[in-house]
């Protein structure tokens, strides 16, 4: 269970966030839905523990992130926490596998059966030894997707996935987002600007100004 | 009017933002240029000065008249010669040396009317004026005062001395007190010269009735008319030739630092290729965007051109202030060298010219213009959509990479054949196609470098993951897709390595070899020379009064009377030593067992025409033992059967060694120019010297050395005139670590978003840091294996085909493993520890800049 307790975020002067109260249950589907510029990638950043607040608490199972340290954090991250960008984000250098394998590396696995799981899961039979520049955005998108999941984390986090993916494209990779989270019983929390794509959540916040509205 | 905006926009910024890599960049063309410049310059002033040095005071004189041995003649020659030709003028000359400033000076004893006269005929062609500022010097002085020497106003203004000053001085055997009668102005002689009247030369240096030489202004049919009324000890030649003769002195000093400087200026060039690819991958969006709006591919070319450009100037501009810096030292150092090996050679001008900034300036501007090119022709053809497509720009390298090998390999097997040409046919008298074919060795292992690293890769990345995990994987697909900018870190380490490694054993095979040597050849207790001559060789004469005095010691058992001549061999000057056999045999076991020398020297005892000759020669003009060589004497030419051949460290220029005898019944000859001694068993060598020295130093100007004195010597002039080679090679050295430096760090700044991607996996900084690390320990160690290998072959060919062609020394090949282990560790260190300083800095970077924000 993730809880957020007044949480405010600054940029220098530029208050960001202004009091963010939240709670999402475990294996809840939350989207999060708001203007450019409302503060949803930085509420994201907070949860994921990228960054931490300047007030308040971020609560995941009763502990509070915001006072961990960074190395507390880190391990957080690799730990319990998938990422999935607009952008992708694949490391360029490396074979599709070794893209999907890299958490469970960081975590010194070398159990790499989940991995040839989700290449299958994925549709990406076959694309093992490419690399990411070699695949299309969809395809990317999926090595992405497999990536987050591969570790077996509690809190997916999603930043407007499909942003570059055209619609079709997209709800397939919602579908498949939406199945494997159904199996995996994942708290997932999806950023997204598209009414359809929100539509898959179970339940909807919006933020404004830096609150969330009620 | 867009194009500067554009420069301004693209290239001033990108200066201004890589200051770091355009510094370096600019430093690697300065050290390269300046080095080169500096050389240049050095061996272009001892050029001119054995140029002045031949020419003398006589500008007009075509032809010289000297003793094919090298000795002094007798003056009794002269009137004949006059009559022939008016236009004739006698000297006596000799090195002195001051030992105040440590410096040499070339004495002229000259007739001066005959000199004045001489010299307005000069001037009338010249018009230089000569002539008038003669008539103005203060004549009676000159001729009155005991010692009165007109002297150059630059020598005088460099040691604050003024008309009417005295200086001491060495000149032959004995210390003098000269005094200046007067200032010869600015630019009328070379800046040594000092002029004596010739009455006042032989008689206050006892060498009455003697001349060096008899300069003539005559053609070609009065030569001829001449020469066949000399005495057959008396040779006449023009002074062009034996101009030409004396570069050869020079030449191999001169490329073999050139090409030394040249690895420098090869160091700057991958810097600065560096720094401009990297400019161009950080650009590549913006280039892409600029295609896309209609930018033309050759203004691409032309921004990152002037990019290189720019650096390049300002580096060669550097370069010659550097350059400047290095001419002083490496005058120095081809004065030390020449003087040591060949005989005493005095060079005051060590200020660049006008002509050699802009060639200094130009070959700075070459070589950035060639290292910008290639990366702005890269640029060029960047796709507008290219940008979007992560990887793609390393990416279509890679169909290459076989090819580019394959050129490598073949390009290195061209060096190694050229090395072998050099080796068999040695064609040019300086190792030219070796060092073409070490730079081929160098250009074909930078193009097989990628390939290599490819390969390591494949070796390394399983066992590596087993140990490091994550870090592996990432470091190997890190190296992998920039194998490309990895290979220029790679081959700076290679580089380097090379340089260490080929510099460590050609020193090491070159102490062990010039210690076998040493153990030969300096076996007697004591070793005197007169203090004026400062090379290995002296050709003056000592005093027969200091060998009676020394033979004369109870303590001493024998003394080895040494004569050195020049003799002509096969047209070219070589050194000739005369020596006693018998009491050098005798007591070389006492030092040293060396039964095969013991032979040789039995041999020449025989009193068979025999002779053993240098190494030098023996490559040279392709002798063997047993041949035979005619040896020019006054007596006509004598076949002298070789019956030893042997390394000769003590000079460039050939050794030929003769038993005494010869020197009376050729040359007619019988007196020493250095000596040793050997003193009785149980007498005290340092008592022995204490006592000569109290005995001869009042009236004599002597060096006197014992025997471990003189082996430290030795060294000390070998390590003194490497030095400027190790500098250089440092110089080389720490640029390439620094290359390795800027490639690790370039990665990082544009991995900026790869390290965002890693932190939000949640990658710790133990792991990003170990990642840099294992890249910079793989480049570290791929580049050591290149560079060992390169160091190998360089330092085969540096001692058989460079040293052999150019100094005729030939070298025992030994590694000093140990000491290469140790160097190795130091290198890989260095460069682990460059891969550690990315990693800090990537620590500053914020991820989510990076990821949030596209
Ligand atoms: N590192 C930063 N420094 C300064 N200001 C920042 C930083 N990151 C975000 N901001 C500011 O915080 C605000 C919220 O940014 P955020 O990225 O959370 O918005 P968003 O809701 O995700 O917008 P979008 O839908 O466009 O992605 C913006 O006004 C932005 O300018
Ligand atoms: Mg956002």
């Amino acid at each position: 269970m993730i809880r957020l307790e007044r949480v405010e975020k600054y940029y220098g002067s530029h208050r960001v966030l202004r009091g963010i109260d939240l709670r999402i249950e475990r294996g809840e589907f939350l989207a999060i839905m708001g203007s450019s510029g409302s503060g949803k990638s930085t509420l994201l950043n907070l949860i994921g523990g990228m960054d931490r607040p300047e007030k308040g608490n971020v609560f995941v199972d009763g502990d509070n992130i915001a006072a961990y340290s960074d190395d507390q954090l880190t391990l957080y991250r690799r730990k319990r926490v998938g990422f999935i960008f607009q952008f992708f984000n694949l490391l360029p250098n490396i074979t599709v596998f070794e893209n999907i394998a890299l958490p469970l590396l960081l975590r010194d696995s070398t159990d790499t059966s989940r991995v040839k799981m989700f290449i299958e899961r994925m549709g990406l039979r076959g694309k093992d030894d490419a690399y990411p520049y070699q695949l299309s955005g969809g395809e990317q998108q999926r090595v992405a997707i497999a990536r987050a999941f591969v570790h077996d984390p509690d809190i997916i986090l999603a930043d407007e996935p499909t942003g570059s993916l055209d619609s079709e494209t997209g709800m397939m990779i919602m579908d498949t987002i939406r199945q494997v989270v159904r199996e995996t019983k994942k708290t997932v929390i999806l950023v997204t600007h598209e009414p359809y794509i929100a539509e898959y959540a179970e339940r909807i916040a919006r933020i404004k100004d830096g609150v969330i509205l009620p | 009017m867009t194009f500067p905006r554009l420069l301004k926009m693209l290239v001033i910024r990108n200066i201004r933002e890589d200051k770091f890599f355009a510094v370096l960049s600019v430093i690697g063309i300065a050290l390269g240029t300046g080095l080169f410049t500096g050389v240049k310059v050095a061996s272009d002033r001892a050029i001119s000065s054995f140029e002045s040095e031949i020419h003398g005071i006589s500008p007009v004189a075509t032809y010289e008249i000297y003793d094919s041995a090298g000795t002094d003649f007798d003056e009794r020659v002269y009137p004949t010669i006059r009559r022939i030709s008016p236009d004739s003028l006698p000297v006596i000359r000799t090195f002195g040396f001051l030992p105040a400033w440590k410096d040499a000076i070339d004495i002229h004893g000259i007739y001066s009317l005959k000199a004045a006269r001489f010299l307005r005929r000069g001037m009338t062609g010249a018009g230089t004026g000569r002539g008038a500022l003669f008539s103005a010097l203060d004549w009676e002085s000159f001729y009155r005062t005991e010692n009165g020497v007109f002297v150059p106003k630059e020598l005088c203004d460099r040691y604050l001395l003024k008309k009417g000053d005295t200086m001491e001085a060495f000149v032959y055997d004995r210390a003098v007190t000269l005094t200046i009668s007067d200032m010869l102005p600015a630019g009328t002689l070379p800046g040594t010269t000092v002029l004596m009247d010739i009455g006042n030369f032989q008689d206050a240096f006892r060498k009455t009735g003697l001349l060096t030489r008899i300069d003539l202004a005559v053609d070609e049919g009065t030569a001829g008319e001449i020469r066949a009324i000399l005495p057959p000890h008396l040779a006449i030649a023009k002074k062009e030739e034996l101009i030409e003769n004396r570069k050869g002195l020079v030449t191999s000093f001169r490329y073999n630092l050139q090409f030394v400087s040249l690895i420098a200026i090869l160091v700057g060039v991958f810097l600065l290729y560096n720094t401009v690819f990297m400019t161009v991958v950080k650009r590549r969006t913006e280039i892409g965007i600029l295609r896309a709006l209609g930018m033309e591919r050759k203004t691409v070319i032309f921004l990152f051109t002037a990019q290189g450009l720019l650096l390049g100037l300002v580096g060669s501009l550097i370069g010659i202030a550097f350059g400047q810096l290095a001419a002083y030292f490496s005058v120095i150092a081809v004065e030390k060298t020449v003087s040591t090996l060949y005989s005493t050679i005095a060079i005051s001008d060590y200020l660049l010219s006008g002509r050699d900034v802009l060639m200094s300036l130009a070959l700075g501007t070459c070589i950035s213009l060639i290292a910008s090119l290639v990366p702005a022709y890269e640029a060029s053809t960047i796709r507008p959509h290219e940008t979007s497509r992560e990887g793609s720009f390393e990416g279509r390298y890679r169909p290459y990479e076989r090819a580019l090998a394959c050129a490598g390999i073949a390009s290195i097997v061209i060096g190694i054949s050229l090395a072998y040409l050099d080796y068999r046919y040695a064609p040019f008298s300086f190792p030219l196609l070796a060092y073409i074919g070490i730079l081929f060795m160098i250009g074909g292992f930078t193009l097989v470098s990628p390939f290599t690293l490819v390969l390591m890769l494949k070796l390394l990345k399983r066992p590596a993951e087993r140990f490091f995990r994550s870090s592996a994987t990432l470091s190997a697909g890190d190296l992998r897709g920039n194998a490309y900018r990895f290979s220029v870190a790679l081959m700076s380490v290679a580089t380097s390595s090379a340089l260490i490694f080929s510099l460590l054993i050609v020193i090491f095979s070159l102490r062990g070899s010039l210690q076998s040597w040493i153990d030969r050849n300096i076996t007697a207790d004591i070793y005197i020379k007169p203090a004026s001559c400062k090379a290995n060789y002296c050709f003056a004469p000592m005093s027969e009064d200091i060998v009676r005095a020394v033979e004369s010691i109870p303590e001493v058992e024998a003394v080895d009377r040494f004569r050195g001549l020049h003799l002509d061999l096969f047209g070219k000057k070589v050194v000739a030593g005369f020596f006693d056999t018998g009491v050098k045999r005798t007591f070389l076991q006492r030092r040293h067992r060396d039964r095969e020398y013991e032979t040789v020297l039995r041999e020449m005892e025989n009193g068979e025409p025999v002779v053993g000759i240098s190494e030098f020669l023996a490559i040279r003009h392709g002798l063997k033992k047993n041949e035979t060589i005619e040896i020019q004497s006054p007596a006509g030419p004598v076949p002298f059967r070789i019956i030893d051949i042997s390394s000769s460290y003590s000079t460039t220029s050939g050794y030929l060694a003769f038993h005494r005898r010869w020197l009376k019944t050729l040359w007619g000859l019988d007196d020493t120019t250095q000596m040793s001694a050997y003193v009785k068993a149980g007498a005290d060598v340092g008592d022995v010297i204490a006592g000569l020295k109290a005995r001869l130093l009042p009236s004599y100007a002597l060096e006197i050395m014992n025997n471990r004195e003189l082996r430290g010597k030795i060294l000390d002039i070998f390590n003194k005139s490497f030095a400027i080679t190790y500098a250089i090679e440092l110089i080389s050295i720490a640029v390439s670590l620094t290359g390795v430096i800027s490639t690790l760090l370039s990665l990082v700044i544009e991995r900026k978003r790869e390290i965002g991607i890693l932190r939000y996996l949640g990658t710790d900084w133990g792991q990003i840091r170990r990642t840099f690390v294992l890249s910079a320990g793989c480049i570290g160690i791929t580049g050591i294996m290149l560079g060992t290998v390169l160091g190998l072959l360089m330092s085969l060919i540096l001692i058989h085909v460079v040293n052999t062609i150019s100094f005729g020394w030939e070298i025992q090949f030994r590694i000093p493993f140990l000491f290469l282990a140790v160097l190795s560790g130091l290198v890989f260190l260095t460069t682990v520890l460059a891969g550690s300083l990315p990693a800090t800095i990537a620590k500053k970077i914020d991820p989510k800049r990076f990821i949030s924000f596209e």
